[in-house]
Protein backbone atom coordinates (compact mmCIF):
# COMPACT_ATOMS: atom_id res chain seq x y z
CA UNK A 1 0.00 0.00 0.00
CA UNK A 2 1.04 3.39 -1.08
CA UNK A 3 0.95 5.99 1.15
CA UNK A 4 -1.00 9.15 0.11
CA UNK A 5 1.69 12.28 -0.18
CA UNK A 6 0.40 15.73 0.25
CA UNK A 7 2.66 19.28 0.03
CA UNK A 8 0.93 22.32 0.25
CA UNK A 9 2.11 25.39 -1.92
CA UNK A 10 4.24 27.64 -0.27
CA UNK A 11 5.81 30.83 -1.78
CA UNK A 12 8.59 28.83 -3.14
CA UNK A 13 7.55 25.34 -3.90
CA UNK A 14 4.52 23.96 -5.52
CA UNK A 15 1.45 21.94 -3.93
CA UNK A 16 2.13 18.01 -4.49
CA UNK A 17 -0.45 15.87 -4.64
CA UNK A 18 0.44 11.69 -5.28
CA UNK A 19 -3.11 9.95 -4.53
CA UNK A 20 -2.74 5.98 -6.59
CA UNK A 21 -6.15 5.27 -4.87
CA UNK A 22 -8.25 8.23 -6.27
CA UNK A 23 -5.67 8.25 -9.33
CA UNK A 24 -4.71 11.77 -8.47
CA UNK A 25 -0.87 13.08 -9.73
CA UNK A 26 -0.74 16.33 -9.24
CA UNK A 27 2.20 19.18 -9.17
CA UNK A 28 0.77 22.96 -9.41
CA UNK A 29 2.11 26.33 -8.21
CA UNK A 30 5.51 27.84 -8.15
CA UNK A 31 8.94 25.86 -8.43
CA UNK A 32 11.13 28.18 -7.62
CA UNK A 33 13.78 26.61 -4.44
CA UNK A 34 16.88 26.92 -4.13
CA UNK A 35 16.80 23.17 -2.67
CA UNK A 36 15.02 21.91 -5.62
CA UNK A 37 16.27 18.17 -5.40
CA UNK A 38 15.78 18.02 -1.93
CA UNK A 39 12.21 19.35 -2.36
CA UNK A 40 11.97 16.58 -4.82
CA UNK A 41 13.00 14.12 -4.19
CA UNK A 42 10.53 12.49 -1.84
CA UNK A 43 8.59 12.78 -5.08
CA UNK A 44 11.07 10.52 -7.15
CA UNK A 45 11.27 8.10 -4.33
CA UNK A 46 7.23 8.17 -4.18
CA UNK A 47 6.88 7.67 -8.16
CA UNK A 48 10.17 4.95 -8.04
CA UNK A 49 8.02 2.79 -5.79
CA UNK A 50 4.60 3.34 -7.43
CA UNK A 51 5.83 1.67 -11.19
CA UNK A 52 6.17 -1.19 -8.84
CA UNK A 53 2.63 -1.46 -9.24
CA UNK A 54 1.11 1.12 -11.11
CA UNK A 55 -2.65 2.03 -11.89
CA UNK A 56 -3.68 1.12 -15.08
CA UNK A 57 -3.89 4.87 -16.18
CA UNK A 58 -1.87 7.50 -14.82
CA UNK A 59 -1.98 11.07 -15.70
CA UNK A 60 0.22 13.16 -14.26
CA UNK A 61 -1.07 16.87 -14.13
CA UNK A 62 1.59 19.50 -14.01
CA UNK A 63 0.57 23.51 -13.61
CA UNK A 64 3.59 25.13 -12.79
CA UNK A 65 3.67 28.87 -13.64
CA UNK A 66 7.05 29.71 -12.38
CA UNK A 67 9.68 27.10 -12.43
CA UNK A 68 13.74 28.14 -11.66
CA UNK A 69 16.51 25.94 -13.51
CA UNK A 70 17.44 23.61 -10.92
CA UNK A 71 13.50 22.57 -10.61
CA UNK A 72 13.12 22.17 -14.20
CA UNK A 73 15.82 19.57 -13.68
CA UNK A 74 13.81 17.68 -11.02
CA UNK A 75 10.76 17.98 -13.27
CA UNK A 76 12.81 16.39 -15.84
CA UNK A 77 14.33 13.84 -13.78
CA UNK A 78 10.12 12.95 -12.70
CA UNK A 79 9.09 12.89 -16.49
CA UNK A 80 12.17 10.38 -17.39
CA UNK A 81 11.13 8.31 -14.69
CA UNK A 82 7.47 7.72 -16.75
CA UNK A 83 10.03 7.02 -20.04
CA UNK A 84 11.41 4.15 -17.97
CA UNK A 85 8.32 3.08 -17.51
CA UNK A 86 6.70 3.34 -20.70
CA UNK A 87 7.19 -0.66 -21.36
CA UNK A 88 5.87 -1.81 -18.50
CA UNK A 89 2.90 0.86 -18.47
CA UNK A 90 0.98 1.95 -21.63
CA UNK A 91 -1.35 4.17 -19.76
CA UNK A 92 0.88 6.55 -18.79
CA UNK A 93 0.55 10.38 -19.95
CA UNK A 94 1.24 13.70 -18.78
CA UNK A 95 -0.38 16.96 -19.17
CA UNK A 96 0.88 20.38 -18.99
CA UNK A 97 -1.53 23.06 -18.00
CA UNK A 98 -0.92 26.63 -18.55
CA UNK A 99 -2.59 29.91 -18.53
CA UNK A 100 -3.91 31.12 -22.41
CA UNK A 101 -1.84 34.59 -22.03
CA UNK A 102 1.41 32.65 -20.08
CA UNK A 103 3.58 32.34 -23.49
CA UNK A 104 6.95 31.47 -21.00
CA UNK A 105 5.33 28.81 -19.30
CA UNK A 106 4.07 27.12 -22.78
CA UNK A 107 7.27 27.35 -23.94
CA UNK A 108 8.83 25.91 -20.75
CA UNK A 109 5.73 22.97 -21.30
CA UNK A 110 7.27 22.35 -25.27
CA UNK A 111 10.47 22.19 -23.95
CA UNK A 112 9.77 19.14 -21.55
CA UNK A 113 7.53 17.60 -24.57
CA UNK A 114 10.77 17.73 -26.95
CA UNK A 115 12.32 16.56 -24.93
CA UNK A 116 10.58 13.36 -23.58
CA UNK A 117 8.88 10.15 -25.69
CA UNK A 118 6.14 10.09 -23.04
CA UNK A 119 2.43 11.00 -24.00
CA UNK A 120 2.91 14.67 -23.23
CA UNK A 121 0.03 17.21 -23.87
CA UNK A 122 0.17 20.90 -23.37
CA UNK A 123 -3.66 22.24 -22.47
CA UNK A 124 -4.28 25.97 -22.42
CA UNK A 125 -6.25 27.42 -19.58
CA UNK A 126 -8.29 30.80 -19.02
CA UNK A 127 -6.83 30.76 -15.07
CA UNK A 128 -5.25 28.60 -12.64
CA UNK A 129 -8.56 28.50 -10.84
CA UNK A 130 -9.95 26.81 -13.61
CA UNK A 131 -7.53 24.06 -12.77
CA UNK A 132 -10.25 22.65 -10.33
CA UNK A 133 -12.89 22.20 -13.35
CA UNK A 134 -10.88 19.47 -15.38
CA UNK A 135 -11.98 16.17 -15.01
CA UNK A 136 -8.19 14.90 -14.10
CA UNK A 137 -8.86 10.82 -14.67
CA UNK B 1 23.54 50.46 -16.06
CA UNK B 2 26.95 48.89 -17.23
CA UNK B 3 28.79 46.07 -15.20
CA UNK B 4 31.56 49.10 -14.00
CA UNK B 5 28.79 50.89 -12.23
CA UNK B 6 27.50 47.94 -10.62
CA UNK B 7 31.28 47.77 -8.75
CA UNK B 8 31.02 51.66 -8.13
CA UNK B 9 28.07 51.62 -6.87
CA UNK B 10 28.96 48.58 -4.31
CA UNK B 11 31.77 50.15 -2.99
CA UNK B 12 29.41 53.02 -2.14
CA UNK B 13 27.74 51.12 -0.36
CA UNK B 14 30.50 48.57 0.55
CA UNK B 15 30.11 49.11 4.64
CA UNK B 16 26.28 48.80 4.58
CA UNK B 17 25.38 45.20 6.03
CA UNK B 18 22.09 45.30 4.06
CA UNK B 19 20.68 48.58 1.88
CA UNK B 20 17.76 48.46 -0.17
CA UNK B 21 16.42 51.76 -1.87
CA UNK B 22 13.79 52.14 -4.09
CA UNK B 23 12.69 55.07 -7.09
CA UNK B 24 9.14 54.91 -8.94
CA UNK B 25 5.29 55.13 -8.10
CA UNK B 26 4.74 54.56 -4.19
CA UNK B 27 2.48 51.85 -3.01
CA UNK B 28 1.87 49.71 0.27
CA UNK B 29 3.26 46.90 -1.44
CA UNK B 30 7.24 48.58 -1.60
CA UNK B 31 6.63 49.34 2.54
CA UNK B 32 5.34 45.53 3.06
CA UNK B 33 8.24 44.05 1.25
CA UNK B 34 10.87 47.05 2.91
CA UNK B 35 9.84 46.20 5.95
CA UNK B 36 10.13 42.50 5.58
CA UNK B 37 13.20 42.44 4.08
CA UNK B 38 15.03 44.01 6.59
CA UNK B 39 12.79 41.77 8.99
CA UNK B 40 14.12 39.10 7.95
CA UNK B 41 18.24 40.05 6.70
CA UNK B 42 19.19 42.05 10.13
CA UNK B 43 21.99 41.04 11.94
CA UNK B 44 20.72 39.19 15.37
CA UNK B 45 22.37 42.15 17.39
CA UNK B 46 19.90 44.37 16.18
CA UNK B 47 17.19 41.75 16.79
CA UNK B 48 15.83 44.18 19.24
CA UNK B 49 15.34 46.98 16.81
CA UNK B 50 13.13 45.14 14.58
CA UNK B 51 9.59 46.76 15.28
CA UNK B 52 11.37 50.36 15.48
CA UNK B 53 12.52 50.46 12.14
CA UNK B 54 9.08 49.44 11.23
CA UNK B 55 7.06 51.94 12.60
CA UNK B 56 10.03 54.59 11.37
CA UNK B 57 9.97 52.79 8.09
CA UNK B 58 6.37 53.36 7.85
CA UNK B 59 6.57 56.49 9.10
CA UNK B 60 8.85 57.43 6.59
CA UNK B 61 6.62 56.22 3.65
CA UNK B 62 3.54 58.09 4.65
CA UNK B 63 5.70 61.24 5.05
CA UNK B 64 6.79 60.91 1.36
CA UNK B 65 3.09 60.38 0.63
CA UNK B 66 1.37 63.30 2.94
CA UNK B 67 3.82 65.71 1.17
CA UNK B 68 3.97 64.69 -2.15
CA UNK B 69 1.86 65.34 -5.20
CA UNK B 70 1.60 62.40 -6.73
CA UNK B 71 -0.09 59.33 -5.75
CA UNK B 72 2.18 56.64 -7.61
CA UNK B 73 0.53 52.58 -8.28
CA UNK B 74 3.20 51.44 -10.42
CA UNK B 75 7.26 51.45 -10.32
CA UNK B 76 7.10 52.90 -13.81
CA UNK B 77 4.72 55.19 -13.12
CA UNK B 78 6.41 58.46 -11.37
CA UNK B 79 10.41 58.01 -10.26
CA UNK B 80 10.63 61.45 -8.62
CA UNK B 81 10.37 59.50 -5.80
CA UNK B 82 12.85 57.46 -3.34
CA UNK B 83 12.99 55.67 -0.37
CA UNK B 84 16.20 53.58 1.15
CA UNK B 85 16.96 52.08 3.98
CA UNK B 86 20.20 50.97 5.33
CA UNK B 87 22.36 49.75 8.04
CA UNK B 88 25.60 50.62 8.61
CA UNK B 89 27.69 50.00 11.51
CA UNK B 90 24.87 49.92 15.06
CA UNK B 91 23.09 52.81 12.91
CA UNK B 92 19.98 52.12 10.86
CA UNK B 93 19.02 54.99 8.00
CA UNK B 94 15.79 55.71 6.37
CA UNK B 95 16.04 57.91 4.38
CA UNK B 96 13.18 59.52 1.95
CA UNK B 97 13.24 61.98 -0.69
CA UNK B 98 10.06 63.61 -2.76
CA UNK B 99 9.31 66.12 -4.94
CA UNK B 100 7.63 69.34 -3.13
CA UNK B 101 5.88 72.30 -3.63
CA UNK B 102 8.02 75.50 -3.19
CA UNK B 103 5.30 77.16 -1.49
CA UNK B 104 5.19 74.45 1.33
CA UNK B 105 8.52 74.40 2.51
CA UNK B 106 8.40 77.39 5.13
CA UNK B 107 5.81 74.98 6.97
CA UNK B 108 7.95 71.45 6.73
CA UNK B 109 10.78 73.56 7.79
CA UNK B 110 9.34 75.48 10.46
CA UNK B 111 8.21 71.86 12.03
CA UNK B 112 10.90 70.07 11.37
CA UNK B 113 13.20 72.33 12.57
CA UNK B 114 11.31 72.67 16.23
CA UNK B 115 11.21 69.17 16.52
CA UNK B 116 15.21 68.97 15.91
CA UNK B 117 15.67 71.38 18.72
CA UNK B 118 13.18 70.43 21.49
CA UNK B 119 14.45 67.69 24.33
CA UNK B 120 12.60 64.81 25.56
CA UNK B 121 10.03 66.40 27.52
CA UNK B 122 9.54 69.00 25.81
CA UNK B 123 8.75 66.82 22.73
CA UNK B 124 6.26 64.72 25.16
CA UNK B 125 4.60 67.75 25.62
CA UNK B 126 4.78 69.00 21.81
CA UNK B 127 2.82 65.33 21.65
CA UNK B 128 0.12 66.05 23.52
CA UNK B 129 -0.31 69.19 22.98
CA UNK B 130 -0.72 67.99 19.03
CA UNK B 131 -2.62 65.38 20.02
CA UNK B 132 -5.46 66.92 22.28
CA UNK B 133 -5.52 70.32 20.23
CA UNK B 134 -5.96 68.89 17.14
CA UNK B 135 -4.52 71.04 15.14
CA UNK B 136 -4.22 69.51 11.78
CA UNK B 137 -1.73 70.56 8.86
CA UNK B 138 -3.61 71.13 5.23
CA UNK B 139 -2.13 67.89 4.66
CA UNK B 140 -2.70 66.21 8.33
CA UNK B 141 -0.66 65.44 11.26
CA UNK B 142 0.36 68.81 12.02
CA UNK B 143 4.02 67.11 12.00
CA UNK B 144 2.95 64.32 14.53
CA UNK B 145 4.85 62.15 12.11
CA UNK B 146 7.92 64.06 12.92
CA UNK B 147 7.64 64.33 16.33
CA UNK B 148 6.73 60.35 16.60
CA UNK B 149 10.04 59.85 14.43
CA UNK B 150 12.76 61.92 16.84
CA UNK B 151 10.63 60.40 20.38
CA UNK B 152 11.38 57.15 18.77
CA UNK B 153 14.84 57.41 17.42
CA UNK B 154 15.75 59.88 20.68
CA UNK B 155 18.02 61.71 17.85
CA UNK B 156 17.88 64.79 15.28
CA UNK B 157 16.25 64.50 11.87
CA UNK B 158 18.43 66.24 8.76
CA UNK B 159 16.80 67.11 6.47
CA UNK B 160 17.11 69.17 2.74
CA UNK B 161 15.35 70.99 0.40
CA UNK B 162 17.12 70.86 -3.29
CA UNK B 163 15.31 73.45 -5.76
CA UNK B 164 14.00 71.80 -8.72
CA UNK B 165 12.35 74.88 -10.59
CA UNK B 166 10.11 77.07 -9.78
CA UNK B 167 7.35 75.47 -8.45
CA UNK B 168 8.87 72.58 -6.92
CA UNK B 169 12.05 71.27 -4.65
CA UNK B 170 13.45 67.83 -3.63
CA UNK B 171 12.57 67.27 -0.24
CA UNK B 172 15.32 65.24 1.85
CA UNK B 173 14.87 63.40 5.24
CA UNK B 174 16.91 61.04 6.94
CA UNK B 175 15.87 59.31 10.19
CA UNK B 176 18.69 57.85 12.04
CA UNK B 177 17.78 54.76 14.31
CA UNK B 178 20.94 53.91 16.84
CA UNK B 179 21.26 50.46 18.67
CA UNK B 180 22.24 51.27 22.31
CA UNK B 181 23.51 48.09 22.83
CA UNK B 182 26.55 48.30 20.10
CA UNK B 183 28.97 50.92 19.46
CA UNK B 184 30.43 50.98 16.88
CA UNK B 185 32.15 54.09 17.53
CA UNK B 186 31.23 55.61 14.03
CA UNK B 187 30.09 59.20 13.08
CA UNK B 188 26.88 58.96 11.58
CA UNK B 189 26.45 59.05 7.46
CA UNK B 190 25.50 62.93 6.44
CA UNK B 191 22.57 63.45 4.81
CA UNK B 192 25.11 64.28 1.56
CA UNK B 193 25.76 60.52 1.42
CA UNK B 194 21.98 59.78 0.80
CA UNK B 195 21.33 62.93 -1.31
CA UNK B 196 24.79 61.15 -3.48
CA UNK B 197 23.39 57.87 -3.67
CA UNK B 198 19.89 59.23 -5.08
CA UNK B 199 21.38 61.50 -7.66
CA UNK B 200 23.63 58.29 -8.63
CA UNK B 201 19.76 55.72 -9.01
CA UNK B 202 18.23 58.79 -11.11
CA UNK B 203 21.11 59.14 -13.23
CA UNK B 204 21.23 55.45 -14.15
CA UNK B 205 17.77 54.91 -13.64
CA UNK B 206 17.58 52.14 -11.04
CA UNK B 207 14.38 51.72 -10.19
CA UNK B 208 15.62 49.49 -7.36
CA UNK B 209 18.47 48.27 -5.70
CA UNK B 210 19.72 45.83 -2.56
CA UNK B 211 23.06 45.16 -1.36
CA UNK B 212 23.38 42.22 1.32
CA UNK B 213 23.49 38.92 2.48
CA UNK B 214 22.56 36.78 -0.35
CA UNK B 215 23.09 33.38 1.45
CA UNK B 216 19.62 33.06 2.49
CA UNK B 217 16.26 33.17 0.41
CA UNK B 218 16.37 37.19 0.37
CA UNK B 219 14.67 36.03 -3.13
CA UNK B 220 11.28 36.08 -1.67
CA UNK B 221 10.71 39.62 -0.70
CA UNK B 222 12.12 40.60 -4.09
CA UNK B 223 9.84 38.81 -6.41
CA UNK B 224 6.66 40.15 -4.32
CA UNK B 225 8.19 43.63 -5.09
CA UNK B 226 8.50 42.97 -8.78
CA UNK B 227 4.93 41.00 -8.87
CA UNK B 228 2.89 43.76 -7.14
CA UNK B 229 4.32 46.82 -8.69
CA UNK B 230 4.54 46.04 -11.72
CA UNK B 231 1.01 45.29 -12.74
CA UNK B 232 1.68 47.51 -16.37
CA UNK B 233 3.88 46.22 -17.73
CA UNK B 234 2.84 42.43 -19.59
CA UNK B 235 3.06 39.11 -18.27
CA UNK B 236 5.46 38.21 -20.91
CA UNK B 237 8.04 41.28 -19.17
CA UNK B 238 6.77 40.91 -15.58
CA UNK B 239 7.80 36.64 -15.80
CA UNK B 240 10.95 37.34 -17.54
CA UNK B 241 12.22 40.19 -14.72
CA UNK B 242 10.97 37.04 -12.19
CA UNK B 243 12.50 34.48 -13.79
CA UNK B 244 15.81 36.83 -13.64
CA UNK B 245 15.47 37.57 -10.46
CA UNK B 246 14.99 34.01 -9.19
CA UNK B 247 18.02 32.81 -11.48
CA UNK B 248 20.50 35.76 -10.40
CA UNK B 249 19.42 35.72 -6.86
CA UNK B 250 19.68 32.27 -6.49
CA UNK B 251 23.16 32.11 -8.63
CA UNK B 252 24.34 34.48 -6.05
CA UNK B 253 23.71 33.07 -2.48
CA UNK B 254 25.22 28.96 -4.04
CA UNK B 255 28.23 30.40 -6.04
CA UNK B 256 29.41 34.02 -4.35
CA UNK B 257 32.84 34.02 -2.14
CA UNK B 258 31.71 34.04 1.38
CA UNK B 259 33.74 36.54 3.30
CA UNK B 260 32.82 36.70 7.10
CA UNK B 261 30.28 33.85 6.52
CA UNK B 262 28.01 36.07 4.07
CA UNK B 263 27.76 35.65 0.77
CA UNK B 264 27.49 39.31 0.14
CA UNK B 265 25.90 40.91 -3.17
CA UNK B 266 23.95 43.76 -5.09
CA UNK B 267 21.40 43.71 -7.49
CA UNK B 268 19.88 46.34 -9.38
CA UNK B 269 16.95 46.71 -11.88
CA UNK B 270 17.14 49.30 -14.26
CA UNK B 271 14.47 50.76 -16.90
CA UNK B 272 15.72 53.05 -19.77
CA UNK B 273 15.40 53.07 -23.24
CA UNK B 274 12.09 50.69 -22.81
CA UNK B 275 14.02 48.12 -21.94
CA UNK B 276 14.82 46.78 -18.20
CA UNK B 277 17.99 46.39 -17.30
CA UNK B 278 18.92 43.73 -13.81
CA UNK B 279 22.40 44.20 -12.79
CA UNK B 280 24.08 42.04 -10.26
CA UNK B 281 27.30 41.84 -8.22
CA UNK B 282 28.94 39.40 -5.73
CA UNK B 283 32.62 38.29 -5.10
CA UNK B 284 33.86 35.67 -6.56
CA UNK B 285 36.63 32.84 -6.08
CA UNK B 286 39.63 33.41 -8.08
CA UNK B 287 40.27 30.18 -9.17
CA UNK B 288 36.53 29.78 -10.54
CA UNK B 289 36.84 33.09 -12.77
CA UNK B 290 38.47 31.62 -15.99
CA UNK B 291 35.87 28.89 -15.61
CA UNK B 292 32.72 30.81 -15.27
CA UNK B 293 34.54 32.88 -17.92
CA UNK B 294 34.47 30.35 -20.68
CA UNK B 295 31.00 29.45 -19.78
CA UNK B 296 29.45 32.66 -20.53
CA UNK B 297 31.25 33.04 -23.06
CA UNK B 298 30.24 30.06 -24.61
CA UNK B 299 26.70 30.90 -24.25
CA UNK B 300 27.46 34.35 -25.69
CA UNK B 301 29.19 33.13 -28.61
CA UNK B 302 25.70 30.78 -29.53
CA UNK B 303 22.92 31.48 -31.69
CA UNK B 304 19.44 31.12 -29.94
CA UNK B 305 18.75 27.85 -31.74
CA UNK B 306 21.98 26.40 -30.86
CA UNK B 307 21.46 27.73 -27.30
CA UNK B 308 17.74 25.99 -27.16
CA UNK B 309 19.28 22.96 -28.31
CA UNK B 310 22.03 23.18 -25.90
CA UNK B 311 18.88 23.69 -23.21
CA UNK B 312 17.58 20.53 -24.35
CA UNK B 313 20.61 18.85 -23.53
CA UNK B 314 21.00 19.83 -20.49
CA UNK B 315 17.58 19.16 -19.53
CA UNK B 316 17.51 15.80 -20.07
CA UNK B 317 21.16 15.22 -19.01
CA UNK B 318 19.89 16.63 -15.73
CA UNK B 319 23.12 19.31 -15.76
CA UNK B 320 23.43 21.39 -12.87
CA UNK B 321 25.92 24.22 -12.34
CA UNK B 322 27.67 22.25 -9.82
CA UNK B 323 28.46 19.95 -12.74
CA UNK B 324 31.29 22.07 -14.01
CA UNK B 325 29.89 23.66 -17.21
CA UNK B 326 27.40 25.89 -18.12
CA UNK B 327 24.73 25.17 -15.87
CA UNK B 328 21.05 25.48 -17.04
CA UNK B 329 20.60 28.27 -15.43
CA UNK B 330 22.83 30.41 -17.79
CA UNK B 331 21.94 28.99 -21.05
CA UNK B 332 18.20 30.09 -19.99
CA UNK B 333 19.57 33.55 -18.96
CA UNK B 334 21.07 33.54 -22.48
CA UNK B 335 18.38 32.24 -24.41
CA UNK B 336 16.00 35.29 -22.53
CA UNK B 337 18.07 38.54 -23.32
CA UNK B 338 17.70 40.77 -26.14
CA UNK B 339 21.84 41.60 -26.50
CA UNK B 340 24.53 39.58 -24.42
CA UNK B 341 25.47 38.83 -21.48
CA UNK B 342 27.55 41.42 -20.10
CA UNK B 343 30.31 40.28 -17.39
CA UNK B 344 33.04 42.04 -15.62
CA UNK B 345 35.43 40.39 -13.56
CA UNK B 346 37.44 42.92 -11.23
CA UNK B 347 40.60 41.71 -9.25
CA UNK B 348 40.04 42.37 -5.83
CA UNK B 349 43.13 40.34 -4.29
CA UNK B 350 44.45 37.13 -4.20
CA UNK B 351 41.67 35.14 -2.96
CA UNK B 352 38.58 36.80 -5.08
CA UNK B 353 37.34 38.81 -7.69
CA UNK B 354 34.48 41.26 -8.30
CA UNK B 355 31.97 39.57 -10.67
CA UNK B 356 29.54 42.12 -12.17
CA UNK B 357 26.95 40.94 -14.65
CA UNK B 358 24.29 42.69 -16.49
CA UNK B 359 21.14 41.65 -19.01
CA UNK B 360 18.97 43.53 -20.68
CA UNK B 361 15.16 42.76 -22.34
Amino acid sequence: MLDLYIIEETEYTPEIILDKEAGVFRIKGRAITENAQEFFQPVINWFLKYFNKPNKETKLVLNIDYLNSSSSIQIMKIINLFENNLNKNNGLKIIWFYNSDDEKSKEQGNEFKLSTSVNFELTKIKSTNNLEDFNFN
Amino acid sequence: MTTKTIYDFYKLLENDNISFSYRGGFTNNVLTTATQLFKENIGEEHSKLKNKLSFLMIESFQNISRYSEQEGTDILEDTSEFFMTRNVGDTFYIISANLIDNDKIPTVKEKLERVNTLDKSELNKLYREVLTNKQISEKGGAGLGFIEMVRKTKGKLPFDFVKVDEKQSMFFMQIELKNPKVDDGLEPLPLSDAKFVQEIVADENILMMHKGDFSKEAVGPMLRMVEENMQNVSLKVHKKIFHFLVEILQNISKHAYPINNKREGIFQIGFDDNKFHIGTGNFIAKDEVANLKNQIEMVNSKTKEELNELYRKYLREGKSTKTGSAGLGLIDLARETTDKINFEFIEINNNYSFFSLTVNF
